[in-house]
């Protein structure tokens, strides 16, 4: 990780964790922050659901990624669930996807001031602040034409692993456009394009080309402009970020469209780190409550 | 023996249907392999000449007294023996390609411990094939993709490690090398493997038929030495402007569904096809010729794709969603229309406790719903309806659809045939057979 850790006392040192559930994917992040400002990774870890009970997937994807921190769960001061996280049976508290992500986002790339989260089905734009305070946001309609499932559908069709998309879409010569299409249906569209003989990075090409017009008007519809950063799912594809930036290029618009190696984990790391922010607030309060004796408003906070 | 052949070629399966001079149906075949027209339409044809031959050595062994009372001791042993030897070469070549799949690059650091995995896996599903085609057995679906995911899902989710050979790599893998097993064929293998059943059949059965084995035998043979001549064909279906066929051997899929439904049930006037990829609503006239007709239009959501997606979403075979269905007691309104979402309310729906037969009678209804809209548009319901294509199999679609008629049109009785998939087929088929009248 290049993320730059300032160690404070060890009496301040905190170690949260975030757990961001998808609808495709469950995401870890375990930090250990010195303070506000210093914050260690000490594991990002990530699973696809595919099918598989989804508690259990959310188990053992936490369990993994503790080993990797070192870190025990009990040393886990703060567990923050986000996306679908009612599902953590053993979270401390729930943070909505949005603040995550836009928190995640500022601490990947503080010069962010709009995210793009594009997950399985929906994708989000957002408009933030340096503070990670969302001003604006726009999400796309209940269609999954273009969606993260969308794009895994073609490419199980296409027989090409998810993680190699981008790669293959970035040696298209000739992309086949693609108008947009049902998510389901579109393998049909993709065995007539196949059966008529356009090469595999040709039709990802295409796609991806759709799908970024999508998701740029959607950009614009939030009126962004600066770095945008791309987190979520489809964030470690390529082909989208590279198609996305041929799009701003081609219309010439004011946009930096920027990814980063753990934008995936946006939502988790946000997630822990909001979590980080509020044990200290709870400890704030907890302290001066007790001298009141109100715990009760500190449980009601925490969960 | 001359022979017409139709095929539909549909979005989520291809049907091939063979019918000899006098219009009888003697084979059929179905393969939902989808990833090039040619290959579909190979697969479905070939596996209907296999039923063909089956029929033809039913026919040889019904019509001689003396092998009458053999006949059922023997052609469900030989075909079952078919089906396995089948299914064992799929497995055979599911290996290989999953083997070839672990040899790329991103699996370097796991590829020596993949290989023992897979191995195992398959190993263990190729134990399972016997039991899966016993005498009793139910299977979930007719195709080897669902048989085999089912295994090897089940059996990977326990092989898997999180810390070593994953189960996400494990069924990356399945995905990949599924493709290559379900698209090849078509090459006359299929005639082998009878030959070859018929052996061990014949083995296994020589010391209990021991009297009579050598004449089973010449029966078996000459029916298989019968010459089978394909003298028309036509073709249809989702992939029509792509078939492997010339241009004047192809129709309409709406005029093939107009004469099969006709053909199927001659009074037919209106017809409802829901299909894998479109849903149509067709009136037909008195001669099963069409006059009007409605289709939906590029979303899923009102096909039989739909069903499909939620059947994997649920890990179900899509035969199992109907009889679930109707076990429903409580009535649920699904929100979403895009497939995709209703996936996803599925999925939050069943982690709030809701019971996932309610749930699924509501997927049907909404499905239904669309279908009434177009079936409203192409001119209403008049007697008699026929309701044909692949989700006229499923028996909750069929409630939904009985009791939505009998609200809006009054009581109204369905017609549906059990081999409703194959209407479109045998509507080609027959259209074949008047080509090859008009030629002679």
């Amino acid at each position: 990780m290049s993320f730059e850790a300032k160690n404070g006392s060890a009496a301040d040192r905190l170690t949260t964790a975030g757990i961001d559930v998808g609808s495709s994917a469950v995401k870890v992040a375990v930090l250990r922050s010195a303070n506000e400002s210093g914050t260690e990774v000490l594991a990002l870890r990530g699973d696809r659901i595919r099918r598989r009970d989804l508690t259990r997937v959310i188990d053992e994807t936490y369990s993994v990624a503790l080993d990797e921190a070192g870190a025990r769960s009990d040393d886990v001061a703060y567990v923050a669930s986000t996306g679908e996280g009612e599902l953590v049976s053993f979270r401390t508290g729930h943070f909505y996807g949005m603040t995550t992500h836009a928190r995640g986002a500022t601490f990947l790339e503080p010069e962010a001031r709009a995210v793009l989260d594009v997950g399985a089905l929906h994708a989000r734009a957002m408009r933030i602040d340096e503070r990670s305070k969302v001003l604006s946001y726009r999400m796309t309609s209940q269609c999954a034409s273009g969606s993260g499932q969308f794009l895994e559908n073609i490419s199980r069709y296409l027989g090409v692993a998810l993680e190699e998309v981008g790669e293959l879409s970035r040696e298209a010569r000739r992309p086949e456009t693609v108008s947009s299409i049902c998510a389901v249906l579109a393998e049909t569209d993709v065995i007539n394009m196949v059966s008529r003989g356009i090469s595999t990075p040709d039709i990802l090409k295409g796609i991806h080309q759709s799908m970024a017009g999508r998701y740029i008007k959607l950009l614009r519809a939030v009126g962004c402009d600066g770095v945008v950063l791309l987190t979520g799912g489809l964030a470690a594809d390529s082909g989208l970020a590279q198609a996305m930036r041929e799009k701003v290029q081609e219309d010439e618009l004011a946009m930096e469209i920027r990814t980063h190696g753990s934008s995936v984990f946006a939502g988790a790391l946000g997630a822990a780190l909001w979590g980080a922010f509020r044990h200290r607030v709870l400890e704030r309060r907890a302290s001066t409550s007790r001298t009141t004796g109100d715990t009760e408003q500190m449980e009601a906070l925490g969960s | 023996m001359d022979v017409c052949v139709g095929i539909d070629l549909g979005s989520t399966t291809t049907k091939a249907v063979i019918l000899d001079s006098s219009q009888r149906e003697i084979g059929r075949g179905i393969t939902n392999s989808r990833s090039n027209y040619e290959v579909a339409s190979s697969i479905a044809r070939e596996q209907a000449f296999v039923q063909a031959r089956f029929n033809l050595t039913h026919q040889a062994l019904s019509e001689d007294s003396r092998l009458a009372d053999l006949e059922e001791r023997f052609l469900p042993v030989l075909e079952r023996n078919f089906r396995i030897q089948h299914y064992l070469e799929q497995l055979q070549r599911l290996e290989a390609a999953l083997l070839q799949a672990a040899v790329a690059p991103r699996h370097r650091d796991q590829r020596r411990n993949i290989e023992p995995v897979l191995e195992t896996i398959l190993a263990a599903m190729a134990g399972r094939a016997p039991a899966l085609f016993g005498a009793l057995a139910v299977r979930k679906s007719e195709f080897f993709r669902d048989l085999a995911a089912a295994d090897y899902m089940q059996l990977a989710e326990e092989a898997a490690d999180p810390k070593g050979v994953t189960f996400d790599t494990l069924s990356s893998l399945f995905d990949q090398a599924i493709l290559p097993v379900e698209n090849t064929g078509g090459s006359k293998a299929l005639e082998a493997l009878i030959d070859s059943a018929l052996d061990t059949t014949l083995v296994a059965l020589a010391t209990r038929l021991s009297n009579d084995i050598e004449l089973l035998r010449r029966a078996v043979e000459t029916a298989r030495a019968v010459r089978i001549d394909e003298v028309a064909s036509v073709g249809t279906g989702y992939g029509r402007q792509r078939l492997p066929f010339p241009k004047e051997q192809i129709r309409s899929e709406i005029l093939c569904h107009g004469l099969g439904a006709h053909t199927m049930f001659p009074d037919t006037r209106t017809v409802l096809d829901i299909g894998g990829q479109d849903t149509k609503a067709i009136q037909v006239d008195e001669r099963g010729i069409v006059t009007s007709f409605q289709m939906n239009d590029r979303c899923a959501a009102g096909c039989g794709r739909y069903l499909g997606y939620i059947a994997d979403e649920m890990n179900l075979g899509v035969h199992e969603l109907g009889p679930l269905a109707q076990q429903s007691t409580f009535h649920v309104k699904i929100n979403s229309t895009c497939t995709v979402f209703a996936g996803a309310e599925l999925r939050e729906r069943l982690s709030l406790g809701q019971r996932r037969e309610d749930i699924l009678a509501g997927l049907h209804r909404a499905i239904i719903l669309r279908a009434m809209s177009l079936l409203a548009r192409s001119g209403g319901i008049s007697s008699e309806f026929t309701f044909t294509g692949g989700v006229a199999r499923n028996p909750a679609a069929v409630d939904a659809l009985q009791h939505l008629v009998n609200d809006n049109y009054g009581e109204q009785e369905i017609n549906i045939s059990p081999e409703s998939i194959f209407t479109g087929a045998l509507g080609a088929a027959l259209f074949a057979h008047r080509t090859a009248r008009e030629a002679a």
